[in-house]
């Protein structure tokens, strides 16, 4: 018996032994003398992998035997590939394996976040992109593109920002009301943002659902750092000038704490330099960042982390080509000379912004991890994050625009009036009498100036005039005056020394304040099968009001809301008002008429948006020798609601229009919605070297509280297909306000020794989506608020990239996007006045003419593009590696496929047939549109008349010539096929230095060739060019027309920086 | 520790706040009479009427072909009523100066400023049209300023002087266009305006001088077409009338009707619409001797739909009831669109416009005790029947 025993625990233990299949290694750089902490080795066929420890050894067991390509990878260090072969019931040891710095990854990635905390909110226009910090991974094309094709603003898959996820210790930091992540947070903080995991876009995920879009999780706990000192300076032409940082990890301490700070500094001041990137641009930002860790043996891990930015910055604008040709010739031999920038004007000698961004974002967070066992792992993250955000911009009240570059003080302006309706110059007057003295064959000969042909009805001194100032920088004509806003003020207040200031700056606040909540459960008890699941539970409040800045002189500013004013004559014919009632509605706050305000006071609105969201997610992950199965599920649930300090005049003029409605209004209604999730996927492993991938996901999505209220500055009214979800008797009433998403990917991925990459196809389609625009409509002549809802699209496309090694210095990568993202039909519009009033009548039951104060309609973008960044992207990158640490790379990109962001006031249906789909008339539609008989036709007629227009083959009337210009999306694609190039380089060293020091210098320049030609987004205006018809004494007709002046209100355009540099000196010790 | 944190937060601070501009000093703006002289020394100020009669010809010297202008009536009588003169750019400097005497927050002047100077202890006034939305924001009520012509223009437009520049008037949508179309004074840019003015001295509108009428027809009495346009512009006030719940059509008063001024260009308010027309509207004040007098507003103006004194849903009778005093801008424009054989000066082609509702002083009976009934009256707007959408 005790022999049978002994033999049974012999077997046993040679059976454990051998049972040990696995591998071991040690990860060194710097000088092949500093342990790589963190580094992530991965077996490419058994898709399993671990992380270094602070010796930077790894170990994995339980392996299975066979050829196996082992990756290993690091933030900021060149990936190495090898190929091992594994034995049954043996350790392979690697031994000790050098990883070399990436050094112009690490500029790149502070390049990349210092992009995506610039906003390019302008006053008119959408919300344009930005590049993502977020989306670079050891993946070939991630690698390549996260921040070569960032220039062209390329959005992955076409998707917003707000698709992307993410994450720090597992805990959510998109905002519950603008979607997005704001990387403003982590300005300047390179070091403290380095190591992160990144799953591309709908892939199983082990510490998040996940989403459409990649999904990043920082990773920030002390023990994820390498030990030591870093300091680093750093001077650029970008927006800011120089940066110096500072870090320091302890490692771990004998009593089981880590500590891992950093200081990042960034400026740039004013230069008072014109036509340099970042003219008129001042830039301040000190990032901090803190984190302990405690580990209680293996088992028990608490980590503390605070970080925020305070950040100063000024802004810039996007300009229409007229303004950028005209400044472009300032300084059209120099460097950078598409920089102008219409915010900025002299004020005691200096350059000052009127738009300055101040944001910070202290947050804090709280991480414990307990290992449960040796196969379940348990994560609570609590965070807290106070988001402080303001923008400024000059306020004006019963004064002249002070916009440099406001329509009417462009030379261009002249051209009103004096076109004929084909959009050229006018050769003949009404009379028909020839302007000028005719050629022989009886044309009137062109005049120009600068280039450009002026009409023979255009006084041609004083265009010349105009343009000179222009052309020449006149810095009191065409930068903001602040003289003489001070002076209209210093005016002001002599002869009413009580009344409102003119001109003031106000600051405009979006502050966020979120609790955070998160769990996080893995399981892999199970063979091949591991098992995810977390709860996310986020409460914020987004709170919105506007202070005064800056009074620029004025003795007050009194709280009244302009355009109702102004438009009070119509307000009164909208009901029976009193003089006092009248005076109520243009009030901010009825509850304190007429308030005088100072610096620093509230005014204008003041309110607050609650949101709560609660994610409840379990996703199961299957593992085989030839197949990786995983399928998730998410059910979210989320509510809002809106409250305000202030009550609106307008809020309750329109809740007493109709008392039936002032729940609608005044009501501070609470919405909620739930929302589930899907998605599943598969890795079929063909053999160790080749992969085929497929991603699907379905969902449901919430309106985000910034889209959900058409007015939010002025009442409680959501946009309307929350009230049919609010009031659902049905599942599809109950969905009628969410976005619907379906979307999938498959991959084919290849990995040799020489070379790897990957090919994936992707289709997503999202239905009913919504958003908000506002503008000041001239149809109405007040500032309209509209709110977009059933806004459906499709993106589809293919995404390739592959990496050769060329011998041992070379590394050659290339990768392209090739997508089609396009809108599938025609979305859904209520349009109401920001002052409450009447924006049409229709007669009633009755035959009585009543009051419209919601114009609805169909907008027809069916067909358009997607507005999110070039949608044909291609790179080749050709690296270089000398064992004596030198490192250089040249990449050469070209962007194509890119389009204008459409402007839904141009493409409402009411404005193609002259009727709304509500039935209400339009007031000045397009005037000639194609018939079916290829004549052209008075739009305005079209009904009266029966013609009907042709179409194009997505159901939108087709326009003649100039009218087509205002409605069709442009393309943003220069003709000169050179001016779709962009050329980045980048080299480097390192030096060793004794004791494990190190050196490095890197310098990095992109767009090389200096291409200011490549405009990477743009917007149409929402205003179209119109002008009254005198006479038109029956009210049945139309009055206004919308005139053949498409310089009037033309396109704006965001440009690629010229040519820009990086250069950093980095110090270890 | 703490010094560390004391300095970070200091830092905070100072990124958050830095780059405060010092507000440039008042004074700065508002000339004193030894800057005016400093700027101009380089030229002459003109008082306005030198000014006009320097550089306002009949024919105008924009165009060769004097034909193009709009002329009063037969092109034998060598009157034009538009005409465009410009200033010469470079040379010596061009100034006048004046006071503004309008305001534009009530909505019934539109990128127009008009001055007047005292000369002689005689106001004398002048019209500038600028492209300035609410340009009293800017040039206040009782600002004097002081401008560099050169480079600009001086023109008639409707017989009405002003400081301008060449525009081409291509209004299709125009009544009578065929008539109204071609070179015209145009609104000088706002860039170009802002450039060539200064403050001088501080605003103040107790300094502005009012021309007393106490007898409208002395005003419409004076047919001398060239004489009046010097008239154009100047701030009166006239004494002791009332309205008489008419309008002018064509020179012949007619009753105001009670009807809906959206609709009704007629209905008994200050200014129906014109159905976008865009003409100021007429209505008639009567002095104490019985003569009539055009008191004028826009329909864009916040006071447009509000009864006239004594008016209100049941008529006008009430209306002679409001005795008292309105001020305003003189006005003498003659255009012939549409009556292009009409010549001399007619009665209506003078009118005052008024600023706001406070140029309107009415009283009952014309007491001026009784000031509080006559605003609760003016305030008793016009009101519509309103059904729900």
């Amino acid at each position: 018996m005790k022999r049978f025993l002994s033999t049974l625990l012999l077997i046993a233990t040679t059976l454990a032994v051998f049972a040990q299949t696995g591998l071991k290694g040690t990860i060194l750089t710097d000088g092949n003398s500093t342990p790589l902490v963190g580094a992530t080795i991965t077996l490419g066929n058994q898709n399993i992998s671990t992380t270094t420890n602070q010796a930077g050894q790894f170990s994995l067991t339980y392996l299975e035997a066979g050829d196996e390509e082992v990756i290993i990878e690091a933030p900021n260090y060149v990936s190495v590939v090898e190929l091992v072969q594994l034995t049954d019931n043996q350790t392979l040891d690697m031994g000790t394996i050098i990883l070399q710095p990436d050094m112009s990854r690490e500029v790149q990635n502070e390049i990349l976040l210092n992009l995506a905390e610039q906003d390019l909110n302008d006053d008119e226009g959408r919300t344009q992109e930005q590049a993502s910090a977020a989306s670079s991974s050891s993946d070939v094309f991630n690698n390549l593109t996260s921040f070569t094709w960032s220039t062209a603003r390329y959005r992955n898959r076409g998707y917003e920002q707000l698709f992307e996820q993410n994450y720090i210790e597992g805990i959510s930091f998109n905002s519950s009301e603008r979607g997005q992540f704001n990387f403003s947070m982590m300005g300047g903080l390179n070091d403290a943002s380095r190591y992160k995991e990144t799953v591309n876009s709908i892939e199983a995920n082990n510490f998040s659902f996940g989403g459409l879009g990649n999904a990043t999780n920082y990773l920030m706990s002390a023990s994820n750092y390498a030990q030591g000192w870093k300091v680093s300076a750093a001077g650029t032409n970008r927006n800011y000038k120089a940066a110096a940082r500072a870090s320091f990890c302890s490692g771990p301490l004998g009593n089981g704490w880590t500590f891992m700070g950093q200081l990042a500094f960034r400026f740039g001041p004013y230069t008072n330099q014109i036509a340099q990137i970042g003219e008129g641009i001042d830039y301040y930002s000190l990032g901090y960042f803190f984190s302990a860790e405690k580990k209680w043996s293996d088992r028990h891990r608490l980590s503390i982390i605070t970080l925020g930015a305070p950040t100063r910055r000024g802004q810039s604008a996007a300009v229409t080509q007229e303004v950028y040709d005209l400044t472009n010739q300032y300084n059209a031999t120099k460097w950078g000379w598409n920089n102008y920038n219409p915010y900025w004007g002299y004020q005691d000698g200096k350059m000052r912004n009127s738009r300055i961004v101040k944001s910070y974002d202290p947050t804090i967070i709280l991480g414990y991890e307990f290992k449960i066992d040796n196969d379940q792992k348990l994560h609570f993250g609590l965070g807290y994050h106070y988001s402080m955000y303001s923008n400024s911009a000059i306020s004006f009240y019963n004064a002249p625009d002070p916009r440099p570059d406001y329509y009417r003080n462009l030379p261009s302006f002249l051209w009103d009036g004096q076109l004929t309706e084909r959009g050229g110059f006018i050769t003949r007057d009404y009379n028909d009498m020839l302007l000028g003295t005719p050629d022989k064959n009886g044309n009137i000969a062109v005049q120009y100036y600068n280039g450009q042909a002026v009409g023979r009805t255009i006084d041609m001194a004083n265009y010349k005039t105009l343009t000179d100032l222009w052309t020449s920088r006149n810095s009191d004509a065409t930068q903001i005056n602040w003289n003489s806003l001070y002076a209209a003020n210093y005016a002001n207040n002599v002869i009413d020394p009580t009344g409102s200031a003119s001109y003031i700056i106000e600051r405009r606040h979006n502050d966020i304040t979120e609790g955070m909540f998160s769990l996080n459960y893995s399981n892999t008890q199970f063979d091949h099968l591991k098992m995810t699941a977390g709860l996310e539970v986020k409460e914020s409040a987004g709170i919105h009001y506007k202070t005064v800045d800056d009074l620029l002189g004025g003795n007050q500013w009194i709280d009244l809301d302009a355009f109702a004013e102004r438009d009070i004559k119509e307000l009164a014919t909208n009901i029976g008002l009193s003089q006092a009632d009248i005076a109520m509605v243009k009030q901010n706050d009825v509850n304190n008429p007429n308030r005088a305000v100072k610096e620093g006071d509230r005014f204008g609105y003041d309110y607050t948006i609650y949101m709560n969201t609660t994610k409840a997610w379990f996703q199961n992950e299957w593992r085989w020798n030839n197949l990786d199965l995983y399928y998730a599920l998410q059910i979210t649930y989320s509510d809002m609601k809106r409250t305000s300090a202030m009550l609106n005049g307008r809020a309750k003029y329109l809740a007493m229009l109709d008392p039936k409605q002032e729940n609608i209004y005044l009501g501070n209604n609470h919405h909620y919605f739930i929302d589930p999730a899907f998605k599943a996927g598969f890795n079929y492993k063909i053999n160790g070297r080749n992969f085929i991938k497929l991603n699907a996901l379905a969902m449901t999505q919430a309106p985000l509280a910034r889209d959900a209220y058409i007015s939010p500055r002025v009442h409680d009214r959501a946009i309307e297909t929350i009230y049919t979800h609010d009031n659902a008797k049905s599942v599809k009433d109950f969905y009628a306000s969410s976005q619907k998403i379906v979307g999938g990917d498959l991959t084919y991925e290849f990995n040799y020794p020489i070379v790897r990459g990957r090919v994936t196809g992707f289709y997503t389609r999202f239905w009913n989506g919504s958003e908000l625009n506002g503008y000041y409509d001239d149809e109405s002549r007040t500032f309209v608020n509209q709110a977009l809802t059933g806004i459906n699209r499709r993106h589809c496309g293919i995404e390739a990239a592959v990496a050769v090694k060329l011998g041992t210095y070379f590394t050659l990568t290339g990768a392209t996007s090739i997508g089609d993202y396009r809108y599938v039909g025609n979305a859904y519009s209520i349009t109401s006045a920001e002052n409450g009033m009447a924006l049409a009548s229709k007669m009633d039951e009755n035959g009585k003419d009543v009051p419209v104060f919601e114009l609805r309609d169909s907008v027809m973008i069916n067909g358009l593009h997607v507005a999110n960044g070039p949608q044909l992207n291609a790179s080749l990158k050709l690296s270089f590696f000398h064992p004596k640490m030198w490192f250089a790379d040249i990449t050469i990109s070209y962007f194509d496929r890119n389009w204008l962001d459409y402007a839904p006031s141009r493409r409402m249906y009411g404005l193609y047939y002259g009727t709304r789909a509500d039935g209400t008339k339009v007031n000045g539609s397009f005037k000639q549109v194609f018939t079916d008989n290829g004549a052209f036709h008075d739009a305005r007629m079209l009904e009266a008349d029966g013609v009907t227009p042709v179409l194009d083959q997505y159901g939108t009337p087709r326009l003649q010539e100039p009218y087509r210009y205002m409605t069709e999306q442009e393309s943003l694609v220069s003709p000169n096929a050179w001016d779709r190039f962009i050329i980045d380089v980048s080299v480097g060293k390192l030096i060793y230095l004794a004791n494990r020091q190190s050196l490095s210098i890197n310098l990095s320049v992109t767009n090389l060739t200096n291409n200011v030609n490549l405009k990477t987004g743009g917007y149409q205006q929402s205003r179209l060019p119109r002008a009254t018809r005198q006479g038109i004494t029956d009210s049945s007709n139309e009055n206004s027309t919308i005139t053949s002046n498409i310089w009037k209100f033309p396109s704006k355009y965001y440009y690629a920086w010229g040519t820009n540099f990086y250069l950093t000196l980095t110090y270890k010790f | 520790m703490k010094r560390y944190t004391l300095f970070f937060f200091a830092f905070s601070l100072f990124a958050l706040s830095s780059c405060e501009f010092k507000a440039p000093s008042s004074e700065q703006f508002f000339l004193t009479e030894e800057q005016v002289a400093e700027i101009t020394v380089d030229g002459r100020i003109y008082t306005l009427h030198e000014f006009i009669d320097s550089f306002m010809t009949e024919r105008g010297n924009y165009l060769s072909d004097t034909v193009q202008y709009r002329s009063r009536a037969n092109d034998g009588d060598d009157i034009y009523l538009f005409s465009i003169d410009t200033l010469p750019s470079s040379g010596p400097g061009i100034y006048i100066r004046g006071r503004v005497t309008t305001d534009d927050y009530g909505g019934n002047f539109y990128k127009a400023l008009c001055i007047q100077q005292i000369v002689d202890g005689k106001q004398q006034a002048f019209r500038l049209s600028i492209d300035m939305g609410s340009a009293s924001g800017m040039y206040p009520l009782g600002q004097e300023i002081i401008i560099r012509c050169n480079g600009l223009a001086i023109g008639r437009y409707a017989n009405q002087p002003q400081l301008c520049i060449p525009s081409y008037n291509n209004n299709a949508y125009a009544q009578n266009a065929g008539q109204k179309v071609g070179w015209a004074p145009g609104r000088i840019p706002s860039a170009r305006f802002r450039a060539a003015t200064h403050y001088i001295g501080k605003a103040d509108p107790s300094l502005l001088v009012y021309d007393e009428i106490t007898d409208v027809k002395s005003i419409t009495d004076r047919t001398d077409i060239v004489a009046n346009r010097k008239m154009d512009a100047k701030l009166v006030r006239i004494k002791n009338v009332h309205y008489t719940g008419q309008y002018s059509n064509n020179g012949t008063p007619e009753t105001c009707s009670t009807g809906n001024p959206e609709e009704d260009g007629n209905a008994n308010v200050f200014a129906p619409t014109t159905l976008n027309v865009n003409y100021p509207q007429s209505r008639i004040v009567q002095d104490k001797s019985g003569s009539n007098f055009c008191v004028s507003s826009s329909e864009y103006a916040k006071f447009a739909y509000y009864y006239l004194p004594g008016a209100d849903s049941t008529g006008v009778d009430s209306c002679k009831y409001y005795i008292g005093d309105i001020e305003g801008i003189l006005g003498f424009y003659q255009d012939n669109a549409g009556n292009v054989s009409k010549y001399g000066v007619d009665w209506d082609d003078w009118s005052v416009t008024i600023r706001d509702l406070n140029d309107v002083k009415l009283y009952l009976n014309g007491d001026d005790s009784s000031q509080e009934n006559l605003w609760k009256r003016i305030e008793y707007m016009w009101k519509k029947e309103f059904t729900p959408a």
